[in-house]
């Protein structure tokens, strides 16, 4: 398999399980294998919440590895994930980030379909290739799971069963998005980062309180707070903000309040293999979707939402807190994209990334595993299963 | 028709926000804004579907003085810095009451990384209340909506 791929077989994993070879984070010819290994291959990608497209003909593009994706509410009330690709020649079918369509036609040759996918009509049909038959041609559609209204998909016949994917993590997840998951969209925040998918995938608790002086003077640090890894790699971060402090230096501190009656101040993260967030944090509910553009690139794109029971004045509060905390420019989330760019750039030298804190044996880490909340070792976990999913040899 | 000596007035506030940002002012930054001042950074795609979800809101002065904050105190040393240059160019200005204006102009801003490397930032839209007082004109309002909607690595400064 790895020779089909030219010298990937080159690359060398080292034998300590706290390394991880820079070589990764900017081969091409691993880059490329890990489109076929790992986006279109056996793992789930999370691609848009239900209140997204809440209503029936409305639709959402997305990106999986560098396939485009097509989000549909059925006619019939079914959210299904096509390829955004046109089963005659190919053509990109729709190209704007959202919009709502009776049904769906191709701009080349104006063949037709409908919002279940099914070819419905294509010019000239009689002078086709014998025995071509409409029912051949619907689009290309994916493995399809939702979860609390987030939907899921993926190209592989072979990823596992959705509801064993997600295992564990599944309580925490409805937790962060007010238990039910009936959201009402707030907007968009899309940015590029200048980083392999991996290293903005590699974020952990130890960075938290050093890199981010926010979280100093939030006085995040100290809270009581866990972090487990479960057996499909994901990483659940738990921590509850508990009393929040006097906030230093703002003038305007609403910002930073906890204010859903529902539920303590909490900083919740769940990063699920490889490469999707759902965060709930103070009182934003946020769910980042993710693909890399190349090696050198990753685009990322925070949807926020707000609970279909919050009064106006939470629905206000989750608006000015997700666009003065989170993103390109959030107040507590700025320096890690400004870090992301610069862990490519040290990433051309040779040799290898070491993880250290919160490691504490030689050998593998079993899961389900609790690490120290701040603590990198988790990330081993994630590490282990992309290196078996890319079949390279330790050692 | 607006008179030409309104239109100085408001063109030398867009210099004075241009001068401010790309010198990295952010005290005179503030100071572009009226008392009741608000600024918001926001992604066309969100304005145009009534989503009011943006990349930088503030939305009275006390939030204005935070962003300062950040930038001067909160972020310093965490961040490889930037430099800008922005270009404002105005496209329509409207008399809304005899000392409001709704003020809309076209912007590119430029930024160039340590490396010496020079891009676009972003490009967009400002749509502007400005008031006019004894001290010239200022801020009432000042609305920066990005046609680029996923913007590069991260976002320092105001645009
Ligand atoms: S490529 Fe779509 S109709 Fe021909
Ligand atoms: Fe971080």
């Amino acid at each position: 398999m790895l020779a089909r791929n030219g010298d990937v077989s080159t690359l060398r994993w080292p034998s300590k399980f706290n390394e991880v070879p820079k070589d990764v984070f900017n081969r091409e010819d691993v880059y490329r294998l890990e489109l076929e290994r790992i986006f279109y291959g056996p793992e789930w990608h999370m691609l848009a919440h239900r209140s997204e497209i809440a209503k029936a003909g409305d639709f959402k593009t997305a990106t999986i590895g560098q396939a485009p994706v097509l989000i549909v509410h059925g006619d019939d009330g079914e959210i299904r994930v096509f390829a955004n690709s046109c089963t005659h020649r190919a053509t990109q079918l729709k190209t704007c980030a959202r919009g709502n369509g009776k049904e769906i036609e191709c701009p080349y040759h104006r063949w037709l379909f409908n919002n279940q996918g099914d070819l419905i009509g294509a010019p000239g049909m009689r002078e086709f290739k014998q025995g071509f038959r409409r029912e051949d041609y619907a689009l290309r559609k994916l493995r399809t799971a939702e979860f609390c209204g987030i939907v899921f998909a993926t190209f592989s016949d072979d990823a596992p069963a959705f509801d064993d994917y997600l295992g564990e993590t599944r309580p925490f997840i409805a937790k962060a998005v007010g238990g039910d998951g009936r959201l009402k969209l707030l907007g968009y925040q899309k940015v590029s980062f200048a980083s392999n998918w991996k290293a903005y995938a590699d974020n952990e608790g130890y960075h938290g309180p050093l890199l981010h002086t926010a979280f100093q003077m939030l006085k995040w640090s100290t809270s009581n707070g866990a972090q487990f890894m479960t057996s499909h790699a994901h990483k659940v971060n738990h921590i509850e903000l508990g009393q929040l402090p006097d906030f230093g230096p703002l003038q305007d501190s609403s910002v930073i309040e906890g204010r859903d009656p529902k539920l303590v101040p909490v900083n919740l993260i769940i990063s699920l293999f490889p490469l999707s967030l759902v965060i709930h944090n103070l009182d934003v509910i946020n769910l980042r979707y993710a693909f890399p553009v190349s090696p050198h690139e990753t685009e990322v794109h925070y949807a926020y939402f707000a609970h279909e029971d919050d009064d106006e004045a939470l629905v206000r509060h989750r608006i000015r807190q997700g666009s003065n905390l989170q993103g390109p420019s959030g107040f507590i989330s700025l320096e890690d994209g400004a870090v992301f760019n610069r862990i490519h750039t040290g990433s051309h030298t040779a040799g290898n990334a070491e993880f250290q804190k919160g490691v504490t044996g030689p050998g593998p880490i079993a899961t389900p595993f609790n690490l120290g909340k701040g603590d990198e070792a988790g990330n081993l976990i994630r590490w282990e299963h992309y290196r078996q999913a890319m079949g390279f040899e330790r050692g | 028709m607006v008179d030409a000596a309104v239109l100085t007035q408001i063109d030398d506030l867009q210099s004075r926000y241009m001068r401010t940002l790309d010198r990295r002012a952010m005290d005179d930054w503030a100071a572009c804004f009226d008392g009741q001042g608000s600024y918001v950074c926001i992604a066309r795609e969100n304005e145009e579907q009534d989503l009011a979800l943006a990349i930088m809101m503030d939305d009275n002065s006390e939030r204005i003085r935070d962003r300062v904050t950040y930038v001067t105190k909160i972020w310093v040393g965490v961040f490889e810095d930037y430099t800008t240059r922005h270009f404002v160019q105005r496209i329509e200005c409207r008399q809304l009451q005899p000392a409001l204006f709704l003020v809309e102009s076209n912007f590119m801003v430029a930024y160039t990384t340590s490396r010496g490397r020079s891009e676009m930032l972003v490009a967009g839209v400002y749509k502007d209340e400005i008031v006019l007082g004894e001290g010239g004109a200022a801020f009432r309002s000042k609305r920066a909506i990005l046609d680029t909607t996923v913007t590069p690595r991260y976002l320092v400064y105001p645009v």
